[in-house]
């Protein structure tokens, strides 16, 4: 996996090179970061010739490794203004590290306006003119069943819907899953930069590429392999829960907890949590049947499973990797009570390719500030829709919840960094309040994903309403996701290797059965700060500081019912997050 | 949260124990008497939910372990193994799992 690709849309030309020494030990998230931190200038225009974005599978993509189909996508945030990296399943990662392409980096921009198709395979890359059918306002459902009559339907698609050809800030990257369905790297809009650099489509056709990458040390490949997937269907959450009720199973959970953030971060928990919960999803799909499927993966490997496909009243397919964060932003924030609703406006995102957390918590806020109305379904579905056209309203709720908020006039607008805060109220689950505040990415619910076991250092011994030891989680966390974006893993593998050791010493002897290395529970800490570090020091040339650290201002005075408690840490607590 | 004027208490049931419940025709959240305070393991075995079947309980949104005393007035959910995400962390789960 050593081919270096950078297609320059400026000159229209390919290069195909070797993958530079200093990248030889990087992949995913670890390349990403440190390639945007040395290639692209921190204060460029995110949407200008000089932002350059790059893909790069994982350290394990492309092996047989459970979980190890994520693809990590950088570039500067027309969101955020920050770094960013944002990553997805499907098929994308796992094609590239079979056709041997440790990156691939789009730079520069055409003067003409045309789009154009990057089509990738083993003889090279070509460029070609977008079908216009594809083009001005054309939904990615559509959009990938041309692209895949029109190149194979075996083929691996990134895409920019219509959000991204208008380079509308909460564009996100589609990618076309093993059956033609769509994930998503969601956040920061990475699809409005692929669409300023006028490319609609990367197409990835890996005939003639090996079945599976090389590996220095199979027999140990193989059993490492064995035992992380055994951590994983053994534990609760991965090997049972998440398969049960995807991640919305935290519905009920949160709201529990009182940090189900409702009515536009106005309270913690609501009553009709019963309509929204993972567990009514589980019931609905198996009453409905017909094309409708409790589990799902997103990618081939996947053996967590948390996807599944949403169907109607028919029985008939309406989206699938319906996700808590989605279900919560429309469900509680927004006050929409019916699933079916929110189901439509899932898909109709995907299909207009926005960030479904981003513009769902931007649905809430224009309900707040009185552009649409509370709790109507209907009504935010259509103003969804305007957004491939786009109308003024499309434009405004592509825009993101930072954009909308100042349209209306509202200073309770959750937002760090102007991304959207996700599903876990700041004030009644602290820990995660921090990582929104201090993560280079903007309020990034993953950033603090993953855990570990104590070999990471991360101890679970928090009090959500206090802020006793939440620095010291949110740190770690952190870390500890940083380094696990890195190794094309799904986040969700943290779940198993929190309680089970041996799963993630597994996950390092893989890479070291991968590679012939020797790494050490602590080399994998020590990636994961570099990570941070690195993304941290772009950030700051290109002019954040610790004064961008910070949750808005409501949440220090307006209390969070049921608990009542408000955001209360100090801006020297918060900067201690950091301080590694 | 409890409330002395009363003397029931509601309880709910997540992930798979919510389907239990519903398989008992039990409305959500079910409403019980209670009169003195039970402890959530107690009251587990009142409503034959296996002890291995739950991580935590919360008790008026606070994750409490199962020796935890449970008032009349209360507002109880059990919580099964898999709660995902760092909020196992977050929520405290993971500290009063320890505890066991």
């Amino acid at each position: 996996m050593n081919k270096f690709i950078r297609v320059n849309m400026t000159t229209r030309e390919v290069a195909m090179q070797e993958t530079p020494e200093k990248y030889a030990g990087l992949a995913g998230r670890a390349l990403t970061s440190t390639f945007v931190y040395d290639e692209v200038k921190p204060t460029c225009h995110a949407l200008g010739k000089n932002n350059k974005l790059i893909f790069a599978p994982g350290f394990l993509s492309g092996t047989t490794a459970a979980q190890s189909g994520r693809i990590s996508v950088g570039a500067k945030s027309p969101l955020t203004g920050t770094i960013k990296e944002s990553n997805s399943g499907g098929s994308f990662s796992q094609k590239m590290a079979k056709m041997g392409i440790k990156a691939l980096v789009i730079e520069g921009m055409p003067a003409d306006d045309k789009f154009y198709i990057v089509k990738i395979d083993m003889n090279g890359v070509v460029l070609d003119e977008a079908p216009a059918e594809i083009l001005n306002g054309c939904g990615n459902h559509e959009a990938i069943k041309v692209l895949s009559a029109k190149y194979g339907d075996s083929v691996g698609i990134a895409l920019a819907g219509p959000a991204g050809e208008y380079r509308l800030p909460t564009a996100n990257i589609s990618f076309k899953d093993p059956e033609g369905h769509i994930r998503s790297a969601g956040r920061g809009g990475l699809g409005a930069v692929l669409g300023s650099k006028k490319v609609k489509a990367i197409i990835l056709d890996d005939t003639g590429a090996p079945l599976s990458v090389p590996i220095a040390k199979p027999e140990a490949f193989q059993a490492a392999a064995k035992a992380f997937a055994k951590a994983l269907v053994t534990h609760p959450v991965t090997g049972k829960a998440l398969s049960a009720y995807g991640t919305d199973v935290l519905i009920n959970i949160l709201n529990e907890a009182g940090g189900l953030p409702a009515k536009n971060f106005t309270a913690g928990r609501i009553e009709w949590n019963d309509n929204i919960s993972g567990e009514t999803m589980n019931a609905t799909i198996t009453e409905r049947g017909g094309e409708g499927k409790v589990s799902h993966g997103c990618h081939t490997g996947c053996i967590i499973r948390c996807s599944q496909w949403y169907p109607d009243k028919n029985g008939k397919y309406i989206t699938s990797g319906f996700e808590y964060e989605t279900v919560w932003a429309l469900g509680a924030d927004a006050g929409i009570k019916d699933l079916d609703d929110i189901a439509y406006l899932d898909r109709a995102m995907d299909d207009v390719g926005v960030d479904s957390i981003d513009v769902s918590v931007a649905i809430a806020t224009a309900m707040a500030g009185g552009l649409l109305p509370f709790g109507d379904g209907k009504a935010a579905l259509e103003a969804v829709k305007q957004i491939a056209v786009p109308t003024p309203m499309g434009r405004i709720l592509g825009g993101g919840t930072a954009i909308v908020g100042k349209l209306c006039g509202l200073f309770r607008t959750a937002v760090v960094k102007d991304q959207a805060i996700p599903a876990y109220d700041p004030r009644a689950v602290k820990g995660v309040g921090l990582t929104y505040a201090t993560t280079p990415m903007g309020a990034d619910h993953t950033a603090g994903y993953a855990v570990a076991t104590n070999i990471l250092k991360v101890g679970g011994y928090v009090d959500p309403l206090k802020k006793d030891g939440q620095v010291e989680l949110s740190r770690n966390l952190q870390i500890a996701t940083a380094a696990v974006d890195s190794t094309g893993m799904c986040l969700f593998i943290a779940f198993a290797i929190l309680d089970i050791p041996e799963g993630f010493n597994a996950l390092v002897d893989m890479i070291n059965a991968r590679y012939d290395l020797a790494l050490t529970a602590d080399d994998v800490t020590a990636l994961g700060k570099s990570v941070l570090k690195t993304e941290r020091a772009f950030n700051a040339a290109a002019g954040f500081t610790n004064a961008h650290d910070r949750l808005p201002e409501f949440f220090e005075y307006e209390p969070c019912p049921p608990h009542n408690v408000v955001w209360d840490f100090t801006p020297e607590e918060i900067d201690e997050v950091f301080n590694f | 949260m409890a409330q002395e004027d009363k003397n029931t208490i509601e309880v709910r049931g997540f992930l798979h124990l919510y389907q239990a419940f519903k398989a008992k025709n039990w409305p959500v959240p079910l409403i019980l008497p209670l009169s003195e305070a039970i402890t959530g393991a107690q009251l587990a075995a009142q409503l034959e939910i296996p002890l291995d079947e739950i991580e935590v309980v919360f008790v008026n949104g606070f994750v409490q372990s199962l020796d935890y005393p449970i008032q009349p007035g209360d507002r109880v959910a059990f919580v099964p193994p898999g709660c995902p995400g760092p909020y196992r962390l977050a929520l405290g789960f993971y500290a009063k799992h320890q505890e066991k």
